[in-house]
């Protein structure tokens, strides 16, 4: 409980944007998240504005001027094919960013329903739901998401579904723990007591309740799957040839990482730095969210 | 009984409440925990029935039986002649409308992710008391009411004190315009200079309202200013049923005695004889044969370890439940 500041004991009624304001507050005190807030805005941007930052055409082959190191012509240099590194990582950013976020998307709408049904139910329901995701998370996530590329054919549609069926689990055990905790409070027994309905109470009750770990997953989240996507691109499963895809890029690049290793450093920097930009501002949420780190 | 009970708001009947314990790897049930064992009582409307006892006694518990908040293991309770614990779904959510409760914690009692308005406003919704810009009226009609200003709809719980917050969850119990509370220890967790404007709000709510209370308390001076009648209750059981004047009089259970004899008495000359009982309530998991007071009876007989005593009606109107007030013969 944070102590009231004079604002709160005045008369007009408060906006509601108070529990944002404060944790943006607290997320700015944080270098690191900061740190980590400019580096996926500068990736954002980067992907957003792909076709204006681009030198060349991302997929334009010139046989002529195959894996040339960084000159002013090609900034990041050419790969095999002659194809100008720089444009196809600005393109491929597109990509890894909307595997981040539509795989979380997809791993948030069904992993949240599944715990919070799971936990508040209980019984031989949740039981039932809990062994079939211990099974899941038995699985490391990327082979999981290498066996559900396997059975959905490769692509990065497909890539993203995987990534996002391989967080669904890691969301519900996430979530029915939160539940666990939040269905033994006091307003919801009065929530019961007033008649309300099951659902009703799961979604307006319980869930706002339990969002602070579940929007702190979902930035490291992002990271994962951004991860787990270039290593399926890397193993050929993701982006087929000639979409420009990080993973995609420094695989083909492994074969000169002696004679040309620019093909491998910059593609793997950008995986690096996304991810940790990612997890800087995951580790900074939690601290923002969390009342008793304030 | 049929006569009582057509003129008893509540009647409850052996209500039982076990809890199950389970252990292993199968999570096999090896035991019970036997909250509430065979409770039995009726409050007749407008009445303030005070449930007391030490804390895990099952008070707290019998009142969320009775509301359903707990599913009851055996018993029965009738609330206005209707049966309460197998009503339907749709029976249930017209019963709850006229029964509700006030809780212990005023900080957990509130969602603290909604508003106050919001959180008044939704129950009124759901059960189509009000629309549109009703809702909002008749939620700062109960906010007023409960001695707070209309504008507090506006907040979050946070923003209250623990006392205002006590008035948040009365209006929210009072929204659906209510004629049985359970008041579930509402006093207990705020501050003394607190208690008594809630338990003033509590009495000038009943008083308008005609309200009937199941007033659940551990705090025997507070039962003397608001209860008609009082129930004592030890390990799950009733062990003591009298009216008010009647209990503070001339309480015949030897454990009525020792928790009268702890009040504090606001006269340092006056010498009281307290009684000290010994040791620890037992497990309500294993309960004692006998008497559940026999352990720590200090008139132990030994027909306590072996019968159980039953509530009956004393000659002063009192009922106990106790072999020293009702010898067998």
């Amino acid at each position: 409980m944070q102590a009231t500041d004079i604002k709160a004991a005045s008369l007009m009624p408060r906006k509601k944007t108070s529990e944002f304001k404060e944790v943006t507050r607290h997320l700015i005190k944080n270098r690191a998240a900061v740190a980590g807030l400019v580096i996926i805005g500068v990736f954002i941007l980067a992907s957003l504005f792909a076709p204006v930052f681009a030198t060349h055409d991302p997929l334009r082959t010139e046989l002529g001027n195959r894996l040339q190191p960084p000159t002013r012509e090609h900034i990041l240099g050419t790969d095999e094919l002659g194809r100008d590194l720089f444009s196809r990582m600005l393109y491929g950013g597109r990509i890894s960013l909307n595997i981040g976020i539509i795989s979380v998307i997809i791993g948030l709408t069904f992993g949240v329903p599944i715990g919070a049904v799971s936990g508040y139910f209980g019984g031989k329901l949740d039981i039932f739901t809990q062994r079939f995701i211990d099974i899941m998370i038995a699985f490391p996530g990327i082979l999981l998401a290498i066996v559900i590329v396997t059975v959905l054919g490769v692509g990065v549609e497909n890539v993203m579904i995987a990534t996002g069926i391989a967080s669904v689990p890691i969301y519900a055990r996430l979530v029915r723990g939160s539940v666990l905790a939040i269905k033994e409070q006091s307003y919801v027994d009065a929530a019961h007591a007033a008649g309300l309905g099951d659902i009703r109470i799961i979604f307006r009750q319980i869930i706002p309740n339990c969002l602070a770990p579940i929007i702190v997953q979902s930035t490291f989240q992002i990271a994962t799957s951004i991860l787990w996507a270039a290593g399926l691109g890397f193993l050929g499963l993701g982006a087929q040839a000639p979409t420009p895809e990080w993973g995609a890029i420094l695989s083909n690049g492994r074969a000169y990482i002696r004679t040309a290793h620019h093909l491998t450093t910059y593609p793997g920097l950008a995986i690096l730095f996304m991810v940790l930009g990612f997890n800087l501002v995951g580790d900074g949420l939690r601290d923002a969210l969390d009342p008793k780190t304030r | 009984m049929t006569t009582a009970a057509a003129a008893d708001i509540l009647v409850v009947t052996d209500l039982k409440k076990y809890f199950p314990i389970r252990t292993g790897v199968l999570s096999r049930i090896s035991g019970y925990v036997k909250a509430v064992d065979g409770v039995s009582f009726s409050i007749k409307p407008g009445e303030t029935f005070a449930l007391v006892g030490e804390s895990g006694c099952g008070k707290s518990t019998t009142g969320r039986t009775i509301l359903r908040l707990y599913d009851a293991t055996s018993g029965d309770v009738q609330y206005n002649g209707e049966d309460v614990l197998g009503a339907s779904r749709e029976r249930m959510r017209k019963l709850r409308k006229s029964m509700q409760i006030v809780f212990q914690d005023p900080y957990s009692a509130l969602n603290p992710r909604m508003t106050v308005g919001a959180s008044i406003g939704e129950i009124l919704k759901v059960h189509r008391i009000a629309a549109g810009k009703e809702i909002r009226e008749r939620v700062e009609e109960v906010l007023v009411r409960c001695g707070l200003e209309a504008y507090h709809s506006w907040r979050y719980p946070h923003e209250f004190s623990g006392g205002q917050r006590q008035r948040v969850v009365i209006a929210r119990a009072l929204a659906l315009d209510p004629q049985f509370i359970v008041a579930d220890e509402p006093i207990s967790a705020l501050d003394v200079s607190i208690q008594s404007q809630i338990i003033n709000l509590l009495e000038d709510l009943q008083d308008a309202y005609d309200l009937t209370y199941l007033f659940i308390s551990h705090d025997l001076s507070v039962v003397r200013h608001m209860a008609d009648r009082v129930g004592v209750m030890y390990l799950g059981k009733l062990v003591e049923l009298a009216p008010k004047r009647q209990f503070y009089k001339e309480p015949l259970h030897p454990y009525s005695q020792a928790l009268l004899s702890a009040i504090p008495v606001s006269d340092p000359s006056i010498k009281k004889k307290r009684i000290i009982l010994k040791g620890d309530v037992p497990s309500p998991a294993n309960p004692p044969a006998g008497c559940p007071f026999h352990t720590r009876c200090p008139y132990l007989m030994d027909v306590c370890r072996s019968v159980t005593p039953e509530l009956m009606r004393a000659e002063s109107g009192t009922e106990v439940a106790c072999h020293l007030v009702h010898p067998i013969t």
